[in-house]
């Protein structure tokens, strides 16, 4: 085995220029894998930390109460209840916090517009001011009354700052109009599509306007420790939920305002838990995962297939260049699948050195991109979920992805490979090329 | 110099009890709540077609039109647009306290809160219904105005225990000479103004069912107080008080419409 990669070795070396014609490409589009799959994480990194830092835990138990047939309000009432069920159930759990929701129209002197409020314990929020990042104003005024915390993209289409007023005008789960007075006790950076559309207040304001007690939320959010066994503890506890008398909802993977209409068509009354993940509660931005690998695959696929028809046609050169090489391996007694082994061999070095220096420029190419900071147009920041290009490395996709085009470079490798073994020895060393 | 402050202390005392002395007693004031709800009560089927102008701020206005249908004696009604074009083919059906929102470019049914924007304009459900005010507030009096050439009652309505109705506390300003109100403000639970409402026109026919005359409000000028820049601008230009089709108010029907 060693000869033969002696061998090949030998033969990459001799033909320099093919050599590093092919392995250059294959190089090139390895990396463009890399930068695509390190873009994917990067967006899927910056979801979890948007969609973990605005809308959801990493698991969530939410609810629906419904006063009447036709009223649904994303309530859990006697929370503390289920507190306890989780804290005993959940094995991972770090912390949790419960957040009162809401879907306000939010105005201004200048502007209004319509947002999710998620109302929020400063004391139970330990992440919170370590994710904001604030551009004007202080996250812990949070604690106080009658506030209300924008992203920038907000602050700038209501054309306040901090310390400007604004009035939350809302229906209340009774079908009243309400409304409450608010300061803007700060301004955080826009976190994509999410920060577009919630704000964060107080957990006395909204209860203030919902005409909400004490004893019920909105949600409450789990933050896991490791978030490998989510779907385990997800079982765990929907099981605890059910035996302690709690109706709970099929799992579906919707965001819970898009379950809410839905749920004013049917019949029933009362409350009903709902047990989601983060992923379920941002369904309706993963599609833009789903296009980025989707992008990647079309690419990755179309230039692989050049490659492949580059190191075929390599190949058939080369076995035409040295037939008589095989004749004479073949008859001093080299047999058949050595000879496919030596080709094979070949196409597989040069197929992990160039993936392999592939890595490395994607690698190089992700982090100088990521120390620039660029910008993304305003509007696809929405489906990147951030303002600036990430990329994310995740060494399992990375390797995985050289694995895949080392691979496809050594099969398609075969189909010559074997023609070659099976040449006989004296037509070989006949040939005259 | 003394004297003149005395006087002027005891005119400040007086006023208020002079006005207090002619208000109106809470029997003289159910009685003119009971008034409009009669009044825009139809005994049988009632049709109008409604012009809707919706303002708002930064964007272009939107004309709408819609047809109207109430039984009330069913608690029926259902509301279909016409035009735009985009808008044909919608509707709202209120079933027993259920109000239902059809759209043709979905092909679905929602249920919808009772007491939401029609067609995201500042109008309500309530704005094309008849109106329950005798059984659903507690008047008080404020006092006799003046509303441009018109004297006026202005009574604060506050809502009665127990009874959900989308705005807590409502001021009224009703028309001595006709009893029609004019000018109507809601207010929310917090006490903030929320809309203003002014009723230039009221119009009249006769129902035959009702052996009576049938009011309703022509035009109706509703002004958002939250977000001043929008407004909208209800027009009733005709009432049919012919019969309707026995089984109009049903989602079929308003589908059937919707093709």
């Amino acid at each position: 085995m060693r000869q033969l990669f002696l061998i090949a070795f030998r033969n990459l070396l001799q033909h320099r220029r093919r050599t590093l014609m092919l392995g250059g490409a294959i190089a090139g589009v390895t990396s463009l894998l890399i930068l695509l799959t390190c873009l994917s994480s990067g967006v899927k990194a910056t979801m979890l930390e948007s969609a973990t830092t605005i809308s959801t835990g990493h698991l969530n138990v939410a609810g629906f109460y419904k006063i009447t047939a036709g009223q649904t309000a994303p309530l859990v009432t006697d929370f503390a209840k289920v507190q306890a069920i989780v804290e005993k159930t959940v094995p991972d759990l770090d912390y949790m916090a419960a957040r009162g929701r809401g879907w306000a129209r939010l105005v201004s002197d200048q502007g209004s517009m319509q947002v999710g409020m998620a109302s929020v314990d400063m004391g139970h929020e330990p992440r919170l001011p370590k994710v904001l990042k604030m551009l004007e104003g202080n996250v812990m005024d949070l604690a106080k009354p009658g506030t209300v915390l924008l992203f920038a993209g907000q602050a700038k289409k209501l054309k306040v700052k901090t310390g400007d007023s604004l009035v939350f005008s809302v229906l209340t789960p009774r079908g009243v109009n309400n409304t409450v007075d608010v300061k803007v006790c700060g301004v955080a950076e826009d976190m994509g599509l999410l920060s577009s559309f919630n704000v964060f207040v107080p957990d006395s304001t909204l209860r203030q306007l919902y005409q909400m007690n004490t004893t019920t939320t909105g949600a409450i959010l789990l933050y896991l420790k490791d978030m490998k066994n989510i779907t385990r503890d997800m079982d765990l506890l929907r099981k605890a939920l059910t035996a302690n008398g709690y109706t709970v909802m099929d799992r579906e993977s919707k965001a819970f305002w898009m379950k809410l209409q839905e749920l004013n068509s049917e019949d029933w009354t009362g409350q009903k838990l709902d047990l989601t993940t983060w992923e379920d509660e941002i369904s309706f931005v993963s599609w833009t995962l789903k296009a980025i690998d989707g992008i990647t695959f079309l690419l990755t696929s179309v230039l692989l297939v050049i490659i492949a028809i580059g190191i075929m046609n390599t190949l058939w050169i080369a076995i035409r260049e040295r037939t008589r090489e095989i004749g004479t391996l073949r008859a001093i007694g080299m047999q058949r699948p050595r000879v496919l082994a030596m080709f094979v061999i070949e196409a597989f070095c040069l197929g992990a050195l160039g993936s392999l220096a592939g890595v490395l420029l994607g690698v190089l190419a992700s982090l100088a991109l990521n120390s620039l900071h660029l910008g993304v147009p305003e509007g696809l920041n929405w489906f990147l979920m951030s303002s600036t290009v990430k990329f994310a490395f995740e060494p399992a996709r990375i390797f995985g992805g050289a694995f895949i085009i080392t691979g496809c470079t050594t099969l398609i490798a075969l189909i010559p490979s074997f023609r070659a073994a099976r040449m006989k020895p004296v037509t070989a060393m006949s040939h005259l090329g | 110099m003394k004297l003149r402050l005395t006087f002027l202390a005891l005119a400040l005392v007086a006023l208020p009890l002079a006005a207090r002395a002619e208000a109106l007693p809470k029997e003289k004031m159910v009685e003119l709540l009971k008034g409009i709800d009669i009044r825009v009560r139809s005994s049988g089927d009632y049709k109008a077609l409604v012009y809707l102008e919706q303002h708002e701020k930064d964007k272009p206005d939107v004309a709408r039109e819609a047809l109207v249908y109430r039984r009330d004696a069913d608690q029926k009604l259902l509301i279909l647009f016409t035009k735009p074009s985009t808008e044909a083919g919608k509707g709202y059906l209120r079933i027993d306290k259920n109000l239902w929102y059809y759209d043709p470019t979905v092909g679905k049914w929602e249920r919808r809160t009772d007491r939401e924007r029609i067609a995201g304009t500042d109008s309500r459900r309530e704005d094309f219904d008849q109106s329950d005010l005798a059984n659903q507030y507690n008047p008080a009096y404020v006092g006799e105005e003046k509303l441009g050439a018109y004297t006026v009652w202005h009574l604060k309505l506050t809502v009665k225990d127990g009874v959900d109705v989308a705005y807590p506390i409502v001021e009224f300003w009703i028309d001595e000479a006709t009893g029609n109100d004019l000018k109507r403000q809601d207010f929310a639970l917090s006490g903030r103004l929320m809309r203003t409402s002014l009723v230039p026109k009221w119009e009249k026919l006769y129902s035959d069912d009702k052996k009576a005359d049938l009011w309703y409000r022509q035009e109706i000028h509703i002004y958002d107080e939250i977000d001043k820049a929008n407004s909208t601008l209800v027009v009733i230009k005709s009432v049919d008080l012919h019969s309707l089709d026995e089984n109009m108010f049903t989602k079929a029907w308003l589908e059937s419409k919707s093709r």
